[in-house]
């Protein structure tokens, strides 16, 4: 493989961070399933999930934002001589370093030093045996805030084949991980039609989140969205529960719907547990953006406030219950996908 | 149609919300009884020692409430809900800190119960918050009629009254684990006394067999009677409840601003507590724990035997000495039908503590020459097989009730069964009517119980 021979060209990518919060919630939000698919573009890092196909990517930007410096982003070397097409075309823009790695393994190196949230500090604090029962509340002598402790965060992915990388420094203690990187399997972007949309609602992301909480305990197999142009705006329901049923609607409250452009009525039904899993990507964000296409596919773009830098934007696609004209039953095609993307605003 | 239709104000979901949570501390099922003047809720922990009644008053706790009587339900209407699905719908919803938008808090609630030929029957919620946007809830209900525990306020001598924020600090002194609570006056020094202790036995000790407790700790608060609103108590009368029961009840009561009002008669007998509040009166009525017999409450009661109830450990199999306990059975249902039961049980094993005369010993001892066992005095063989050993959580033998007035045989000791049958004879008489004549003195066969005379 090129480059293999050489004794350290420049790495693909490396990437600096001061904090590793903003990277670790935003990947948090996206922690449903094992392996995340990560794609080192010229505009920054895209992470992928995919749950029964449903995807989610965020792109970190290189300049700026999370990352203090990005450098030799810009030299990919060579994947694209190995890549390269049978017919010599050449590529317009080197293609993307995609490869695999495993979340839970990524989100745990990211806490190494300090839990990046209140609940996992004190999931970790419980289980600490030195831990004492006076004062658990406060931080305690030997914690990073005391000792005013405060570490950067280097992420590096030397060429293809090498592990993915992050370098945790914090007061002179260096913790290097390296985390096996996978091949990654061909992923299908759940399509979303950009010029068939039918429906577009921009809210705050806390009345999503109230709304699925108020639907949430009578355990439900089913949510319906329902978009339209006249009352109740928008109306979530859910049906399939052993406690009951329920449903949610804005018809009172319209004007919690900054942004409402409905074409026609618009009513699909999608997994609950599904939209359920974008939950932590509601509780992170400030707003959000729901838009439905002519297919049926829900899109919910999370504009997520970053301290420090701009905003980042988690994407998720959900693809609904597909309707049989035949019959009169519904299809379980559970192609729900959703995407996450952080751009530099 | 719509059988029943109110509307609650924030204050009012709150309020459903405490009542809701109280009870579910109890049972999992609330039984909702509604009536044009008055809202009932109403449930029954597992082991049925236990009754919760709260009653709603409609012109003071509804912002508006309408009930439609149906050729089904003309006077009232019942059913049982799930206690879990309604505190998620009248919880009062987290308010963000940063209170940029409207808030989430409740602006009113709606309630229907839909019902009738051809229609599913619902509960519909329809919760709307001030922000505008309105929660509908549907949950489908069963149609089961409400059980409701007797309790004869004539019978009770013995009754306080005391703010139920007071009680609430005592509560903090009692340590947890502790489950009985045995509350005695002492008119000489004018003090209640509220003693905690536990019997659970954890095992036993190798010497004597002895019973090592589980946690061996009593705990006796002495209260004033001055601090009390009333106190009229039999001096030095102990009366034992369940410190969980009653701990729960505290909880809830201690948000009301009413003086909290206790009756009752004698151990074994049930034990009310209420209170009330704006519109809302908060019953419940406990069954306090009777006479203590090492013995007599294995009986499994086959009733609380499909009724796993993990609380009610109420076996007192050796602490004795805080009961100057009357003879009264394990069986207490709270009918006030049984006088005869309680007067004439031949216990050939007695307490350390006996109020009551003992009875006469029945005419068959007398009698014992044949081939028949002797009922009264061979009991040991009528006894489980290994009395000692540890219960399991269903054994709650001596709190309990049915609903119907009859006694429950099973767990009446058979041999005083037969016995208390064979005292209430009476004479037989002379000569017989007609017939053929008698081949066996009556008198030798009255003793099987055959004759229910």
């Amino acid at each position: 493989m090129e480059g293999h021979s050489a004794a350290s060209g420049p790495p693909i990518l490396r990437a600096v961070a001061s904090s590793t919060r903003p990277l670790y919630q935003l990947l948090k939000a996206i922690h449903f399933t094992n392996k995340v698919y990560v794609e080192i573009t010229e505009n920054g890092l895209r992470f992928a999930a995919d749950h029964a196909r449903v995807m989610q990517g965020e792109p970190i930007n290189a300049l700026g934002d999370t990352f203090v410096s990005l450098t030799e982003l810009q030299d990919l070397p060579s994947p694209a001589p190995r890549e390269a097409d049978a017919d010599g075309d050449e590529d317009d823009e080197p293609p993307a370093v995609t490869f695999q790695v495993s979340l839970p393994a990524v989100l745990e190196t990211l806490q190494i030093f300090g839990a990046a949230d209140a609940a996992a500090r004190q999931a970790r604090a419980d289980l600490d045996p030195y831990r004492s029962n006076l004062r658990n509340y406060r931080a305690d002598a030997f914690s990073n805030q005391t000792l005013g402790m405060s570490g950067t965060c280097a992420i590096s992915y030397a060429r293809e084949g090498e592990p993915f990388s992050i370098v945790l420094d914090e007061a002179g203690v260096t913790t290097t991980c390296n985390l096996t990187t996978y091949i990654p399997e061909a992923p299908d972007d759940i399509p979303f039609d950009i010029e068939d949309i039918s429906f577009k609602i921009i809210t705050s992301a806390r009345w999503l989140l109230d709304a699925l909480a108020e639907l949430a305990p009578t355990g439900p197999e089913k949510l319906t969205i329902a978009a339209s142009k006249r009352e109740p705006f928008l109306r979530l329901s859910s049906s399939g529960g052993p406690l009951g049923s329920s449903s949610v609607d804005f018809a009172k409250g319209r004007d919690l719907l900054e942004t409402f452009s409905v074409g026609g009525r618009w009513v699909q039904t999608f997994k609950f547990d599904i939209i359920k899993s974008a939950c932590e990507a509601m509780r992170i964000a400030s707003k959000v953006s729901l838009r439905g296409d002519g297919q049926g596919v829900l899109s919910m773009q999370f504009m997520v406030e970053v301290e420090g830098s701009g905003p980042s934007f988690l994407d998720f696609r959900f693809v609904p219950y597909a309707v049989c004209d035949d019959d009169d039953e519904e299809e379980e095609e559970e192609d729900e996908e959703g995407e996450s993307r952080r751009t530099e605003m | 149609m719509v059988v029943l239709n109110f509307t609650l104000s924030e204050e009012g979901v709150a309020v459903l919300h405490d009542a809701l949570a109280c009870m579910f501390k109890f049972s999992d099922d609330v039984c909702l009884e509604a009536r044009k003047d008055k809202l009932t809720l109403t449930t029954l922990n597992l082991s049925k020692s236990a009754y919760i009644c709260f009653s709603f008053a409609v012109n003071r706790f509804f912002s508006r409430y309408n009930f439609e009587g149906t050729p089904q339900y003309r006077d009232r209407f019942f059913c049982q809900l799930y206690i879990r699905s309604l505190l998620s719908i009248f919880r009062a919803r987290p308010t963000s800190a940063d209170q940029r938008e409207r808030d989430t808090s409740i602006e009113r609630c709606d309630v229907a119960i839909d019902d009738g030929v051809g229609r599913k029957s619902r509960l519909v919620a329809r919760v709307s918050f001030r922000n505008g946007i309105t929660a509908s809830h549907s949950l489908p209900y069963e149609v089961k009629t409400p059980v409701h525990a007797k309790f004869n306020k004539d019978e009770t001598q013995n009754r306080w009254v005391i703010s139920s924020r007071t009680l609430r600090q005592l509560m903090d002194h009692f340590s947890p684990g502790i489950e009985l609570l045995d509350i005695n006056t002492d008119d000489d020094n004018r003090i209640v006394n509220f003693t905690c202790f536990t019997e659970k036995v954890q095992k036993r000790g190798v010497v004597n067999n002895e019973a090592v407790l589980k946690k061996p700790l009593h705990t006796n608060i002495a209260v004033e009677m001055d601090e009390f609103d009333d106190v009229e108590v039999e001096n030095k009368l102990h009366i034992i409840i369940s410190v969980k029961d009653f701990r729960a009840i505290l909880q809830h009561a201690q948000m009301t601003s009413g003086a909290l009002t206790a009756s009752y008669s004698n151990p074994g007998r049930p034990m009310k507590l209420s209170y009330s509040t704006d519109g809302v009166l908060c019953e419940f009525v406990l069954m306090t724990v009777g006479e203590k017999d090492a013995l007599v409450q294995k009986h499994k009661n086959p009733q609380k035997n499909a009724a796993k109830a993990p609380a009610q450990q109420l076996d007192s199999t050796s602490h004795r000495a805080s009961s100057a306990a009357s003879d009264n059975r394990s069986n207490p249902p709270p009918s006030t039908s049984r006088p005869t039961q309680s007067a004439i049980h031949a216990r050939p094993r007695q307490p350390a503590f006996e109020i009551r005369p003992s009875p006469m010993p029945p005419p068959t001892t007398a009698r014992s020459t044949g081939l028949f066992v002797d009922q009264t005095e061979e009991d040991e063989q009528w006894e489980p097989v290994n009395p000692d050993e540890e219960e399991e959580e269903d054994e709650s033998g001596r709190l309990g009730w049915n609903n119907t007035n009859e006694p429950n045989p099973s767990s009446i000791r058979i041999g005083s069964y037969l016995s208390r049958q064979a005292e209430a004879q009476p004479e037989p008489p002379e000569g017989l009517v007609s017939g053929l004549e008698p081949t066996q003195r009556l008198d030798e066969v009255r003793r099987f119980g055959l004759f229910s005379d």
